[in-house]
């Protein structure tokens, strides 16, 4: 099936006792069992949610995964990788992680044991040489969050298999719309459907999708285990979002070319960070991996001045955390989603005090574009 | 519950406490079967599996007598889904009733029942007090369709003898009465309505409509004291929390069909996540709510009655209320004890009518102001306790000159008690009776 006919239909079949086209929300926390040792397959919410499994299934699909498990929010999700690992493994993670998979990893999975190596993955060469014994997992995120900086998934995958590593990607800018990691070999995809694949902005959630059945056994326990699952209702919602993915993704990619062509040649712009330019140095990996660039478009304003007429004055444009939603947001990486990382690394790291993200919504682009030109005048 | 449940329970055996929480034991509505919780129906549309299956469906539907108390053939939400359904066996079984038909606001459910009931050319009963919208339904809209109100005092069950004639179709009131808390004998009108249907051909029989609203089927059963149908803004004390809007029929099962029909094509439907709110959380705590809010409302009844500021208090609990006696008759909760419900209305007192409105006023908006249980807000049967103007909220259709007419005074406050510690109650009335 096409994307847009399994974002429709896959993981929903009619309810079988009432015919409901939609599936209903299911809302009971614990279900009746006929005798003592006998269920249905259903004992307790927290374990078991028919709503949760049509939006397991329906983002498997779309991922081409088998499984999906889904948890209340992105770094619940990455949270539950540690069900892969124990005491003494060694994690190789991207450098340009998002700052809260980098706060999970660095700040509390550390603590037991297990050990990280960060490396710049826009050169996949350079995981190899920390390839040790010990390393188990190899933790990707393309682009990444703000500067979209590409990691090679293929390449990559091909690097976890020969080191019989486990390899996970955070799909979470792109989706499964316009890249999917599994079929270029990775094991695990993880996503904070907070993002995109909700895309309204009022649902925090979170989802692990994996073809391999070991790992499905491990991050299931710790769905049910961690308990970090999400409510039926916000299951549903999710469920109803991704119906529109194909054409929220197809329109926010479209704005975002437009308003990086339209920002590219600005002189208040130092540098500009979208893959879907010519200038972009990793284009022709992007063509290669994604079918499309995505809703984040990165500028350097090179004066923190710039930036801040920028967020005061735009009307369309809010400046907020968070990014994917259907509403255009603006975001200074600085002091909201990478104020725990040392200026140092940070700076080294390309995330200068007049760095802004962009996340282009789905607004009409001519708006979008004189907000931004009005703001800056 | 479960169709797979091996004993068939008799829920008749058990008190109506318990009865609110499970409703019927065995549903033929939806079977969700193990889940103890209902799912909240979130299609509008239903898969029909074959052409056949769904004639049967279309000619299934609005026809009682063929269903036998089969599963129904769902076809599309303004029609029937699951959570209406359930809800409405258990609303029918909660008000002794043999159906139940929702819709989507009080409002909508008065103007059904009405509607399957009268054409042009019928006359309606009514009496001088009532809610302002159903005021506004009768004044504005039915003389369009010539379908005659004739309002009078229906506190004086023989005065319907003066103005019955063969047209009359309908006598309709609320009792209590919003919101001068008037109370209307049901006993002395079922009586006088069957004498006056006793000559009619069954299509020309007088029906006697209740809007229980006031009262909930915890303080008082119409059906069973007497009205033909029993309706109901749900959206009060039933569903309790002030989220969810909705309306109810409640009647014989010979009208179900043409309230469905009705419902069906002028599209009144309660929407299903509301219907799942009020099925789950709503009914099975009425009783509990209630209990905390009619004692509250006594208390606080007595304490205004006390007040020197205060002029009159109508609350059916007390025994200076005009109809104390006939409340104690028709008012009682599931275990036959005394239920005078939580709504209470007064006055303040004052040299001259304007003076008494002034003070009311005062005393109105500085409970808006400072207090924290008093909310000024129309609605009522809320978790929180609501105070309101009748004569410029709820009522302001009635003409300034016309309140009289209707039993409401000016000044008269309508207070609608909540959930909350009674003492907060007392202590931001007495707040703010205090700068009066």
């Amino acid at each position: 099936m096409g994307f847009s006919t399994d974002a429709i239909h896959a993981g929903q079949s009619p309810d079988p006792t009432t015919g409901a086209v939609m599936t209903p929300i299911y809302m009971t926390t614990t279900y009746a069992q006929p005798e003592l040792g006998l269920n249905k397959g259903y004992e307790y919410g927290r374990t078991n949610n028919l709503t949760r499994e049509a939006l397991e299934n329906n983002i498997a699909v779309l991922e081409k995964g088998k499984y999906g498990i889904a948890f209340s929010s992105g770094v619940a999700a990455v949270h539950s990788l540690m069900g892969l690992l124990k005491p003494g493994d060694h994690v190789i993670a991207s450098k340009h992680i998002y700052g809260g998979t980098y706060k999970v990893f660095e700040n509390f999975i550390s603590n037991y044991g297990i050990e990280f190596s960060w490396v710049d993955m826009s050169s996949i060469e350079n995981i190899e040489p920390v390839i040790k014994t010990s390393t188990k997992l190899v933790f990707m995120e393309t682009p990444s969050n703000p500067l979209l900086k590409l990691t090679d998934l293929k390449a990559g995958a091909e690097i976890c298999n020969k080191h019989d590593l486990i390899s996970v990607a955070d799909n979470t800018f792109m989706t499964p719309y316009f890249q999917r990691p599994i079929e270029l070999g990775v094991d695990i995809v993880i996503h904070s459907s907070t993002k995109y694949l909700n895309g309204h902005s009022d649902v925090i959630g979170g989802i692990v999708v994996t073809n391999n059945e070991e790992y499905h056994q491990r991050l299931r326990f710790m769905q049910k285990s961690l308990g970090a699952v999400p409510s039926p209702f916000d299951c549903w919602l999710t469920l109803r979002s991704t119906k529109t993915l194909a054409v929220r993704m197809e329109k926010h990619n479209q704005n975002s070319i437009a308003v990086a062509k339209y920002l590219k040649d600005k002189n208040y712009i130092k540098k500009i960070y979208y893959p879907g330019l010519l200038e972009h140095p990793q284009h022709e990996l992007a063509k290669r991996q994604m079918s499309g660039f995505g809703g984040i478009v990165t500028v350097d304003f090179g004066d923190i001045n710039i930036a801040k007429k920028l967020f005061k004055n735009t009307k369309i444009f809010e400046l907020a955390e968070s990014l994917g939603g259907v509403e255009s947001l603006l975001n200074h990486s600085a002091t909201m989603t990478h104020a725990s990382v040392p200026e140092k690394e940070r700076l080294e790291m390309g995330i200068t005090d007049s760095l802004v993200r962009i996340s282009v919504g789905i607004e009409d682009v001519e708006d979008l574009i004189s907000d931004i030109e009005n703001a800056i005048k | 519950m479960s169709k797979e449940k091996k004993g068939k329970v008799n829920e008749e055996k058990y008190s109506m406490d318990t009865q609110i929480i499970y409703g019927k034991d065995v549903s033929s509505k939806w079977d969700y079967s193990h889940h103890v919780t209902a799912p909240i129906s979130s299609s509008t549309t239903f898969r029909l599996d074959s052409v056949d299956r769904g004639a049967l469906g279309f000619m299934q539907f609005a026809h009682t007598d063929d269903q036998d108390d089969q599963t129904p053939i769902l076809i599309y939400d303004r029609l029937g889904e699951p959570n209406k359904d359930m809800l409405e066996e258990n609303l029918a079984h909660v008000e002794k009733g043999e159906m139940a038909v929702t819709f989507a606001s009080g409002m909508s459910a008065i103007s059904g029942v009405l509607g399957v009931l009268t054409q042009t050319g019928d006359q309606i009963i009514t009496h001088t007090t009532l809610y302002g919208c159903t005021i506004s339904l009768f004044k504005n809209w039915y003389p369009r369709y010539n379908i005659e109100v004739k309002t009078i005092d229906l506190t004086v069950a023989a005065n319907i003898e003066n103005v019955a004639n063969e047209n009359t179709r309908v006598i309709y009131f609320e009792t209590p009465a919003n919101p001068n808390m008037d109370i209307i004998d049901l006993a002395a009108l079922r009586k006088i309505v069957d004498e006056l249907n006793e000559s009619r051909e069954e299509a020309q029989k007088i029906q006697i409509v209740v809007d229980n609203t006031f009262a909930t089927p915890f303080c008082q059963r119409p059906i069973e004291l007497g009205s033909d149908f029993t309706v109901h803004s749900l959206t009060k004390g039933i569903a309790g929390f002030g989220t969810d809007m909705g309306g109810v029929v409640i009647g014989r099962n010979e009208y179900r069909d043409a309230l469905l029909l009705y419902r069906k094509d002028f599209g009144g439907v309660l929407n299903p996540k509301s219907a799942w709110a009020i099925l789950t959380y709503g009914l099975p705590s009425l009783g509990l709510r209630q209990k905390q809010q009619i004692a509250s409302a006594m208390r606080i009844a007595k304490f205004l009655e006390e007040n020197p500021k205060v002029e009159k208090v109508s609350y059916p609990g007390l025994e200076s209320f005009k109809y104390y006696e006939l409340a104690k008759k028709q008012m009682s909760d599931f275990h036959g004890n005394f239920a005078p419900g939580s709504l209470l209305f007064f006055t303040l007192k004052g040299s001259t009518p304007s003076d008494c409105k002034e003070k009311g006023r005062k005393f109105m908006d500085f409970a808006a102001d400072n207090a924290y249980t008093l909310t000024l807000a129309v609605s009522l049967g809320h978790t929180r306790t609501l105070i309101e103007h009748p004569a410029s909220m709820t009522h302001s259709v009635i003409p300034p000159d016309d309140l009289a007419d209707h039993g409401i005074d000016a000044g008269g406050i309508r207070l609608a008690i909540g959930l909350e510690n009674v003492e907060d109650i007392l202590k931001d009335l007495s707040d703010s009776l205090d700068v009066v």
